[in-house]
């Protein structure tokens, strides 16, 4: 997908949405981390750095894209709820995602 | 290669789909393994939800008298139209969807999808959880023979791969039978939070006389922000699953977070009273693909088939999928029986698969429904528009202002106009059709 289009919400319907922290969210989720095996990575910085919007910071469901003070991308794929949405949703395809190991990851209580 | 792992068929991915490929295999008494990554069957299963009998009796006919883990049968259910500060129902209850089985219940897949994994064990099927197939073993002339996992020496053998491994359909991929990953234009992504309630209190809010009555509500308009998508209100049976889904590319284009807007919603001063006082059990997420008819997949090749969300077997719709997936998983699972029967495994024979889903309601709906992603995609004002003018013509109706009734429904005219020309409405209006008729 080429970031050429871009429709712009309505700002004022845009301003009604109450920020959430993600993270009180996710404390209802059982994981599973693995601490030897990330399977999510960025393929190349550079091309994060060129991203205009960044769409991954909102996107994510789980907040797994946050941005440091350099303004790089990190991952914190612990927090993954292995939708596969950035896989598909970067602009760049500049997400390599890959299914966990086997019993990794999130373990849905209720699903 | 004495030890060499062999079966008369693998089934990949415990879900729907891959579990009834797996139960019909089972009693023809063929030797199955189903091989699933999560920690139990259902792990990484996420929807709505509703689940259809209707498949469940084709799969597994006695599957009632099996204990099965489901929530409440759904006796009330339709759309609502939402707008900012109002909401025009349309839905049915009846006493004819009180009947023993239902034809829907709501359910929570990590308890249902490890019930109808066990029944598979039961029929004797081996099921082998925390497993997670990388790829595929070929013979020499490059046919599928067996998978390939993540454990130690975890090749395992057999002429047949059903492959049922869900929306991120990577090992479709690696065999060429998807051509490229799914296009986020056609895959909805779906947050959903579970929210704990005493059953009487659920009863009470959506007025169910008891367990054996339940709501699926389908919810339009505000709940996207007016954007192509819907949100959904089911009723569980001692919780409520409350969720909304956008087009993930919809998300890109406006950097918006699903979470908030799923806040948003359970804020709304129409929602909001029926969650008072609920605590939040679990929060989710998982994509929907809306891929339609004409981007599916290929659904085989030799010695493997493709079921479920990983063929793209989603009636967005009408919000079926599972039973699809029980369906496809089904008649997957009787060709592989008839191609043992026949011993050939080639792409050839395995064209019965598309041929029985053709017969069915499956591809039937897939293709009706065609062009109905288009269709939102292409009407983006679609939901905004004829939702909140709906209701405004709606209030303009209820209310009583001193005017002839010919002039109010000149000025509900207006209020259409006002928003969107004649003509407008008219090629909306053709659009919808199309995209209904297919």
């Amino acid at each position: 997908m080429s970031e050429k289009k871009r429709t712009t919400l309505n700002p004022a319907l845009a301003a009604t949405l109450p920020p959430t922290n993600v993270d009180d969210l996710l404390v209802s989720v059982k994981y599973y981390v693995d601490e030897e095996y990330a399977h999510i990575r960025i393929k190349d910085d550079r091309v994060c750095a060129e991203c205009a919007h960044h769409p991954c910071l909102d996107f994510c469901p789980a907040g797994v894209f946050t941005q440091d003070r350099t303004g790089k991308i990190l991952v914190g794929y612990q927090a993954c709820l292995e939708c596969g949405s950035c896989r598909i949703g970067c602009p760049y395809q500049n997400v390599d995602w890959n299914l966990p190991r086997g019993g990794y990851g999130v373990a849905y209580k209720f699903g | 290669m004495a030890n060499k792992l062999t079966f008369d068929a693998i089934v990949v991915g415990g879900g729907p789909a891959g579990t009834s490929a797996a139960i019909t295999m089972a009693k023809a008494g063929l030797q199955t393994i189903l091989i699933e990554r999560g920690r139990f069957a259902g792990a990484k299963n996420f929807f709505g939800g509703v689940l259809y009998t209707h498949a469940l009796n084709e799969v597994l006919p006695d599957w009632q008298s099996r204990g099965p883990a489901l929530e409440r049968p759904v006796t009330d259910t339709g759309y609502w139209l939402l707008s900012p500060d109002s909401v025009l129902r349309f839905t049915q209850k009846s006493e004819r969807y009180k009947k023993v089985p239902a034809e829907s219940y709501t359910a929570l897949r990590a308890n249902f999808d490890p019930w109808f994994a066990q029944q598979a064990v039961d029929l004797g099927v081996l099921v082998i959880t925390k497993t997670t197939v990388t790829g595929f073993l070929r013979d020499e002339k490059g046919r599928v023979i067996g998978v390939t996992t993540d454990r130690p020496d975890g090749d395992v053998y057999a002429p047949i791969v059903i492959i049922g491994e869900g929306v991120n359909n990577l090992l479709t991929q690696q065999l060429g039978l998807a051509k490229s990953d799914l296009p986020p234009r056609y895959v909805a992504l779906s947050v959903k939070e579970y929210l704990g309630l005493p059953e009487k209190e659920v009863e009470a809010r959506f007025g169910l006389s008891g367990p054996d009555e339940g709501v699926a509500i389908d919810i339009f308009g505000d709940v996207t922000l007016g954007l192509p998508g819907t949100g959904f209100i089911y009723t569980d049976k001692a919780g409520i699953s409350i969720g909304c889904g956008l087009l993930l590319e919809q998300l890109v284009i406006n950097n918006l977070k699903p979470y908030e807007i799923l806040a948003r919603f359970k804020n709304h001063p129409i929602i909001k009273p029926y969650l008072e006082g609920a605590e939040r059990l679990e929060y989710g997420a998982h994509l929907i693909p809306e891929t339609g008819y004409d981007r599916m997949p290929a659904l085989y090749t030799d010695g493997v088939m493709i079921a479920g969300d990983a063929a793209g077997m989603v009636d967005a719709l009408h919000r079926e999928g599972t039973n699809l997936a029980m369906i496809a998983g089904k008649m997957a699972g009787e060709t592989a029986i008839e191609a043992h029967k026949q011993k050939n495994f080639s792409a050839e024979f395995l064209k019965g698969y598309r041929r029985r889903l053709q017969d069915s309601f499956v591809l039937k709906d897939l293709k009706q429904y065609r062009r109905m992603t288009d269709f939102l995609d292409s009407t983006p004002h679609f939901m905004e528009t004829y939702v909140n003018f709906a209701n405004d013509a709606a209030y303009r109706y209820f209310t009583a202002h001193g005017m002839a009734k010919r002039d109010m429904e000149k000025e509900i005219i207006r209020l259409l106009t006002r928003r969107r020309s004649f003509l407008g409405v008219a090629v909306d209006m053709i659009k919808l059709l199309r995209g209904m008729r297919g």
